[in-house]
């Protein structure tokens, strides 16, 4: 069963954000970066079909600047074995479009049963590039999905996604791209041999160049900012309870308006 | 020069460490302590990070990737974070194997490491404390003495981990023949030995969660093939060291974990119109437990990093444990204080890592990496 992952290094969850000062992104320097939480749950999942069908290549694909080699290792250190990294100053900060079309572009030299993306990355939440990924490839997908279920054959799957108060099942030929959403595994911690042993794992390093693709953006940010700050709250001091009551219900009204 | 700066594998070990003792270990902590136990589910999932065949040759089912004590201080800072009995129950295997991986015969080696390349976790322990007003580990009153193809041990211990579930455990004693002082040997004694007994779980002040257990000697006798290294033996000051520097790295991860909750506590908690972390009495607890803390670290680091360039770290090891352990005593003092009333009660995990933090100095070699 070969799986190809494509992996998205994000700021730790537990990270303070701060935005910088011309406001064109988040300063990044002292920022602790981890694989995209959703991005773990695939390479588990890809893991675990190699080791069901005991035969296969756990692919990871990423695109960021160097220090994305390091969520590269982690996920080699997890049991991956080997890693392309799309370092591409032109890509790196691109626009789901363009990194979706770089993806599928690297995706190209792969051999692959399923296609591995997180349902969102939790840096800027587009949610957009595993659905374009599918689209450029051709390849149907199944977003939001909890269970895989890959038939003997590997000619197609029995996949479970979440949908609005409960499950769906849905059957789908492969290869296919599947978008994985929490609670489709727990992913393993990396065991010091896996981590020592990742070092020796190759990890192709391409550019957009060598990819033969040229980007078009059709997205740019325009400015970053940080939502408002919250305002202090009034304070209703010096009445007796039902007083003071009295002058909530009348604030809430009257001033909040949301009653 | 010194350079601090972690490589690749130690900085994925770290996050790997940090990340299981955040979410396996210190979840269940308090429950662990309340009940005095190790569940065995832990210990199967810290053995299944690998920390014993990793060290462990190819040919004897290991992964052959070598041993770091500064890579192990590393990691068991991250773990003791989570929780400290936990850590050292379920890295307590270790303390049967290095000795034997470093200085046990091939057929020693042959015969035991195996055992610790399985895939469930292997209960190795090791008997090194004695139940003494003053215990110094350079002046064991458990006495190993030779008759012919047997040797035969005689003392008591105290503070075995898992002694009630280890099919054999690792005995420290003085050599008895003649009167010029020998060094320390170490025995691998079968736990169904004639003459040995282990004694009902030890109740402490803290380490709730590792089971330890006084087991008495009384004249036991093992195959002199018993004895790791045989005619060459050990050398007992190394692996003192290396506990000592593993112990003082689990200091600092006690007093981290104790720091970084007084730390929030006092960011959050109002009094007099601001967070008390805004009053100088607290604010310069805090201040002084992060320089301790980094302060400690360094310590432990530099003995680890003496034991790794294969130097005598008597000197750095026995400074680094002095210090962590009254230091981290100090921190975890702090960080019952900034709590105040709150700091007593069990509901806040700051009175368990005081009582956790209060071992280090008193345990021995109940940490080798």
């Amino acid at each position: 069963m070969k799986s190809l992952v494509c992996l998205k290094q994000v700021p730790d969850t537990e990270t303070q954000i701060k935005v910088n000062p011309e406001g064109t992104g988040i300063v990044t320097e002292g920022i602790k970066h981890i694989i995209n939480p959703y991005d773990e749950f695939s390479v588990e999942e890809a893991l675990r079909l190699k080791e069901k069908f005991k035969e296969g290549e756990v692919v990871i694909l990423a695109i960021g600047p160097d220090r994305a080699t390091e969520s590269i290792r982690t996920a080699l250190a997890m049991g991956a074995d080997r890693g392309i990294h799309v370092n591409d100053p032109a890509v790196n900060t691109a626009d789901p479009f363009a990194v979706a079309q770089a993806l599928a572009a690297a995706a190209k030299d792969v051999q692959y049963d399923v296609i591995f993306c997180g349902h969102r990355a939790i840096d800027d939440d587009f949610c957009e590039v595993g659905a374009m990924l599918a689209e450029f490839l051709g390849l149907p997908q199944v977003t939001l999905v909890t269970k895989v279920e890959v038939a003997a054959d590997k000619k197609s799957a029995i996949l479970e996604r979440d949908i609005e108060g409960g499950k769906e099942t849905v059957e789908v030929p492969l290869p296919c791209v599947v978008t994985s959403q929490k609670g489709l595994n727990e992913p393993r911690y990396a065991s010091l041999p896996g981590i020592m042993k990742a070092k020796k794992k190759p990890i192709d390093a391409k550019n957009a160049a060598a990819l033969g693709v040229s980007v078009e953006a059709k997205l740019q940010s325009k400015e970053y900012s940080m939502p408002p700050e919250r305002k202090a709250g009034k304070k209703i001091e010096g009445l007796e309870p039902p007083d003071a009551a009295k002058q909530v219900v009348q604030a809430l009204r009257n001033e909040a308006k949301i009653i | 020069m010194a350079d601090f700066t972690l490589d690749e594998d130690q900085r994925q070990i770290q996050d790997m460490a940090r990340k299981f003792a955040a979410n396996e270990l210190r979840p269940i902590a308090r429950e662990c302590d309340e009940e005095a136990v190790a569940p065995s589910e832990v210990l199967d999932k810290v053995w299944e990070l690998g920390f014993c065949a990793n060290a462990i040759p190819e040919n004897y089912g290991g992964y052959d990737l070598g041993r770091s004590a500064l890579t192990s201080a590393i990691m068991v800072e991250e773990l003791a974070w989570g929780d400290l009995g936990l850590t050292m129950a379920a890295l307590s295997p270790l303390l049967m194997m290095v000795p034997i991986l470093e200085f046990g015969a091939d057929e020693q080696k042959e015969e035991w490491l195996p055992k610790f390349c399985g895939e469930r976790f292997f209960p190795g322990t090791a008997a090194i404390m004695e139940p003494r007003i003053v215990f110094d580990p350079l002046e064991l009153g458990t006495t190993v003495e030779t008759q012919g193809e047997n040797v035969v041990i005689s003392g008591k211990k105290c503070m075995v981990p898992l002694a009630d579930q280890a099919e054999h455990i690792l005995v420290y004693a003085s050599p008895r023949n003649g009167d010029a002082p020998q060094p320390v040997k170490a025995v691998i004694v079968d736990r169904n030995t004639p003459g040995l007994s282990i004694g009902p779980k030890e109740k402490n002040l803290g380490l709730n969660a590792l089971p330890l257990f006084p087991v008495a000697f009384d004249q036991c006798v093992v195959p002199a093939s018993r004895c790791v290294g045989r005619d060459r033996g050990i050398d007992y000051m190394k692996l003192l060291n290396l506990s000592r520097a593993n112990l003082s790295a689990m200091a600092v991860g006690v007093a981290r974990a104790s720091h970084e909750y007084a730390l929030t506590y006092a960011k959050e908690r109002f009094a007099f119109g601001e967070p008390i972390a805004c009053r100088q009495s607290i604010a310069f607890m805090l201040a002084e437990a992060a320089m301790e803390i980094d302060g400690m670290r360094l310590l432990a680091w530099r003995a680890a990093w003496r034991l790794d360039r294969n130097e005598d770290a008597t000197k750095d090891a026995g400074l680094a444990k002095m210090y962590c352990a009254e230091q981290a005593m100090k921190v975890v003092d702090y960080g019952v204080q900034i709590l105040g009333g709150h700091g007593y009660i069990r509901e806040h995990p700051v009175e368990m890592w005081f009582r956790n933090g209060r071992s280090f100095s008193i345990t021995e070699g109940l940490a080798i990496g």
